[in-house]
Formats: structure tokens, C-alpha cells, sequence
């Protein structure tokens, strides 16, 4: 059975692209099929992150529209065996993702026995965006620790609710994920962002996990490397964290309680 | 490869019909200086308030002599201020005349909607202070009788809207911010009530609005309504709270 994942967010920048690389490839890792598919078209950022945009011929679209077929638009993962990506078109606009295109690419994939199909969702609340989640069986919602941001996530939920295959055809909803990304205890503990507590209480929603702000991602994407696999950081074990939640395990949130720097740490310094 | 299962396709068109809820915008004068006077005003507090709702100019109260007022003039500075008038209300024959050839639409007695009131009748008096006031509610024609009762039990988010018409709304999840719950009785929100609450929609000025948590963006009953600019009272602010009329005109707060 495939498992079809949407990650959203609705406010753009807020790491729905580090995320599907990232919960794409700790999938993969588990040692499931998984494909990721970028949904935001006429802009490509997937591929940059998954460092395979130098092999990109045929996209989403050209599958949509009949130039190519699935086998020789997916391409197939550097760092992990049953990953591939299917990446965006930067040369058309988004109107070229049509439902019943956007379906019959997804029914394909799950015909090739893939596990798992992470959705790469553009930013707004519009036909993109639309596309990204109509035939979710998962969400993930990426939301930032700042009001405007809660509030987008909040609106894209309601979309969820409304415009999702499962919900118009009456099925069980689908499932919702919180996941908090680019959080500073320290800024969250001074009060100058939300803290998760607070986006959780706004959104109810279970919370999947808490990512925290690092300039290891801008530095795994500038390497074309998603950043779960930077071993031994922060971010890749929340990310690690995040996915043995998804598959059911239980694991206490790392990350999200400020400590103020002990004696040693601020005579020599350090992070 | 097992076949596609084919889903039964929608007819491309369907009608049903729909109590559009909107905004009446009362016209007291037709004069352009007064109308802009007050408009500015009365936007100038909470200027992304309305978020692109339908309204209907009311034209009743203008005098039967009132020149026809700059119709396109006057729907786009609403509609610069997120609301989207489409049509005039109870206008005199040259009003509809003119009002048509703008590109709104004549209606003639409707069901009031929840009503603003645009502009006082001129000369403008002194500009109110915009984010205490409620303004005076149309007494509606015949407020429908509260009968049917809506129970929603999952949290209303940014973007949604639920109506009941003719009867009261009961909510059993939060009420987020930017989403609205619209009843022709009263509303009870037994969970954060963060959004806006338009209690009496249809002009039933004893409809209340219960919530365990105050944290309202708006709160309206019959038209009436209040913003949060300033917050409210401490004894009623994330607190339970009773929402009511007095004097039809007033809106009060009180603990629960
Ligand atoms: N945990 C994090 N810590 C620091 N920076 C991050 C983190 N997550 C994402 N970023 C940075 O935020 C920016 C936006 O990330 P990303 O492209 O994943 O967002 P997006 O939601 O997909 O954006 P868009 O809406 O444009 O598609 C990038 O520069 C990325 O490096
Ligand atoms: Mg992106």
C-alpha cells in the first residue's frame, strides 16, 4: 500500500523543501520506497536540495502531459538506493498540473510498489498548493514560530479539511502532523518567538516534531545534501527523531529547552 | 496493471441556492465629502478588518430627493478597505438607474444583513472614535425564528466560515483567528473563541454570544459590533464571558 505524504505550510520560506528532502531520504533510510515529487512548479528548489540538478531531463509536467514517461523523469537518489525524485518544471506555470494528470502520475508510482510519496508543496493557497494535498493520505505541516506563520498553516488545515480527495469523498481525514521547524529555544525562552506549546495550543494538531534554526541547512543545501544527513547535528536528529514518530515510535522532543550557557561555556566559549 | 478505478464524475454545473451573509452599508447621505469623511474614519482604526465580504448598499434611509451618490467611486474605496459591495438595497428608481449602470445589482427587500452604518446624515458630526463603537443596527424586518441549532465539533480555522441560519450555532472546538461563525440566534463557543462572532445576523437584537475564552477579533450582535483594538476588560479577557445587547445599540461584556 503507498502512503501518500503532502508537506504544506501555506506561508512560503518556512522549510517545506528542506523538509520533503529530508523526510523523503529518513524514509528511504528505513529502508522504504520512496519518491519525492516537487509540486512547485515554474520555481524547482527540490532538486537543488537533493543535489541532482545537473541530471534533470524530463520533470512532472513532461510525465502530466505525455512527453516522457515516469521511468525516465525519476531519478534516482545519490545517497540512498530506493529514493527518487521527481522534480518540478521551471518552464511551465502551474496551471500545467492538471487533477486528473497530477492523479494518474500518482497511481502510476503506486503501481511501481513505492511505499511512500512525499509531496513538495509550493507556498499559498493556490492551484499549486491545491494539487499538492488533494490526494493526501498524510500531512505535514511546516510552520515557523511566528504568528503570520501559524496563521497560514492554520488556513492551509482548513483546506486540508475541505479540498482533500478524503474529505470530499466522505473517507476518514486525512491524517495531520505539526512540525515546527527553524526553532530557537533561546529566542522562544526570551519571548521574541512563539514557543511549540503555543503553535500546538493554536493548531491542535499532534506535533510530529521540533526542528531547531542551524546553519547546517543552508550549508547541506548549499552541498546539495539533505540535511539529515549531516550526522551527528541537531537538525538531522530531530529530523531522525521526526520520522520514528511518523512510523509510530515514541521519542522525547530533543532541542527545544534553552539552556543558559554554564560558567565553562562562556570563559571558553563554544556553542 | 489492475484498472483505475474510475470515480463517478460530478455534473460540470450544480444549483443550489445559498443565504449569501454580508455587510449592509447604510448610506445616510449621498454627499461625496461626507461619505469620504466618514469613511476614512471609520476604517482608519482597523483598516484590514473585513476580509473581501460581500455588501449591499442600504438605501432606505436617504432622503427621496438625494442625488445619486458616486457609485464606483464609492464601491472601490470599500472595496480598498475589504468590502466588496455588489448591490443597492431598497433604491428609489433614478438610485437603481444609476446604481446598474455602475455594475451593481437592484435588490429590493431582502433579509437584512448585519448592518454598518456608512455615513451620518450630513454635515458629518464629530468622527467617533472607531474601535469602540458599534453602530445602529437596521431593525430587521422580521427576525427570523431561532429553531434549528448547528453543532460543529471540530476547531474553525483561518478562512472558514459557518452560518446557522434561523437558529443558534454551538461550537465545541476553538475558533481560530480569522475564521468567522455567522448565527441568526446566538452563538456558544465552549473553547477559545479567537475569531470573529456575528451573533442576530439577521437583526434579532436579544441573541448572545457565550464563549469559555475571550479573545474575540470581533464580536457583533444584530450589527452591532465591537473590535479588540484596545483589549477587553481584564475580568472578561481570556475569561468566560457573556456577549449581549442593551438598549439595542450597546454592546456589553460581562464574566460568565
Ligand atoms: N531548520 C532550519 N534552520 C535554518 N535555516 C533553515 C531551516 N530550515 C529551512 N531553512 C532555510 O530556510 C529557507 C527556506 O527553506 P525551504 O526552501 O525549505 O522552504 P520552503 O518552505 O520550501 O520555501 P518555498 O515556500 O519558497 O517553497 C532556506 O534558505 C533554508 O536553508
Ligand atoms: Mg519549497
Amino acid at each position: 500500500m503507498t502512503t501518500i505524504i503532502t508537506v504544506t505550510s501555506g506561508k512560503g520560506g518556512v522549510g517545506k523543501t528542506t523538509t520533503s528532502a529530508s523526510i523523503a531520504s529518513g524514509l528511504a533510510l528505513r529502508g522504504f520506497k520512496t519518491a519525492v515529487i516537487d509540486f512547485d512548479v515554474g520555481l524547482r528548489n527540490l532538486d537543488l536540495i537533493m543535489g541532482c540538478e545537473r541530471r534533470v531531463v524530463y520533470d512532472f509536467v513532461n510525465v502530466i502531459q505525455g512527453d516522457a514517461n515516469l521511468h525516465q523523469a525519476l531519478i534516482k537518489d545519490k545517497h540512498c538506493d530506493n529514493l527518487f525524485v521527481l522534480p518540478a518544471s521551471q518552464t511551465r506555470d502551474k496551471d500545467a498540473l492538471t487533477e486528473e494528470g497530477v492523479e494518474k502520475v500518482l497511481k502510476e508510482l503506486e503501481h511501481q510498489g513505492f511505499d511512500y510519496i512525499v509531496c513538495d508543496s509550493p507556498a499559498g493557497i493556490e492551484h499549486g498548493a491545491v494539487m499538492a494535498l488533494t490526494f493526501a493520505d498524510e500531512a505535514i505541516v511546516v510552520t515557523n514560530p511566528e504568528v503570520s506563520s501559524v496563521r497560514d498553516s492554520d488556513r492551509i488545515l482548513g483546506i486540508i479539511q475541505s479540498k482533500s480527495r478524503r474529505a470530499i469523498e466522505g473517507r476518514e481525514p486525512v491524517k495531520e502532523h505539526l512540525l515546527v521547524t527553524r526553532y530557537s529555544p533561546k529566542r522562544a525562552h526570551e519571548g521574541e518567538m512563539l514557543t511549540y506549546t503555543d503553535i500546538q495550543e493554536l493548531l491542535r494538531i499532534p506535533l510530529l516534531g521540533v526542528i531547531p534554526e542551524s546553519e547546517a541547512v543552508l550549508q547541506a543545501s548549499n552541498q546539495g545534501i539533505p540535511a539529515i544527513h549531516q550526522k551527528g547535528t541537531p537538525v538531522a536528529d530531530a529530523y531522525q527523531d521526526a520520522i520514528a514518530r511518523f512510523l509510530g515510535e515514541e521519542h522525547p522532543l530533543r532541542f527545544v529547552e534553552y539552556e543558559k550557557p554554564g560558567l565553562i561555556k562562556r570563559l571558553f566559549g563554544g556553542k | 496493471m489492475p484498472r483505475r478505478r474510475e470515480p463517478r464524475p460530478a455534473p460540470a454545473l450544480e444549483l443550489k441556492t445559498t443565504r449569501l451573509a454580508g455587510i449592509q452599508v447604510i448610506l445616510n447621505s449621498a454627499e461625496h465629502a461626507a461619505l469620504d469623511t466618514h469613511i476614512s474614519t471609520l476604517f482608519a482604526a482597523t483598516p484590514d478588518f473585513f476580509g473581501g465580504e460581500p455588501a449591499v448598499f442600504e438605501c432606505g434611509r436617504l432622503p427621496a430627493d438625494a442625488p445619486s451618490p458616486d457609485w464606483g467611486w464609492l464601491a472601490q474605496e470599500l472595496k480598498s478597505r475589504g468590502l466588496n459591495p455588489f448591490a443597492v438595497q431598497n433604491a428609489s428608481a433614478e438610485l437603481a438607474a444609476s446604481a446598474r449602470q455602475a455594475g451593481l445589482l437592484v435588490l429590493n427587500d431582502v433579509a437584512p444583513a448585519p448592518a454598518i452604518v456608512a455615513a451620518e446624515a450630513a454635515p458629518a458630526p464629530e468622527p467617533e472614535p472607531v474601535a469602540e463603537p458599534a453602530s445602529a443596527a437596521e431593525p430587521a424586518a422580521e427576525p427570523a425564528a431561532a429553531s434549528a441549532t448547528r453543532i460543529i465539533d471540530k476547531p474553525l480555522r483561518s478562512g472558514q466560515r459557518v452560518y446557522a441560519a434561523g437558529g443558534d450555532i454551538v461550537v465545541l472546538a476553538a475558533v481560530n483567528p480569522g475564521a468567522e461563525v455567522i448565527a441568526d440566534g446566538s452563538i456558544h463557543v465552549y473553547a477559545p473563541l479567537k475569531g470573529k462572532a456575528l451573533a442576530g445576523a439577521r437583526g434579532d437584537t436579544s441573541a448572545r454570544i457565550f464563549t469559555t475564552y475571550l479573545e474575540a477579533e470581533l464580536v457583533s450582535i444584530a450589527g452591532v459590533y465591537r473590535t479588540f483594538e484596545t483589549a477587553p476588560d481584564a475580568a472578561v479577557a481570556k475569561k468566560p464571558a457573556q456577549i449581549r445587547l442593551a438598549d439595542t445599540s450597546q454592546i456589553v461584556i460581562e464574566p460568565l
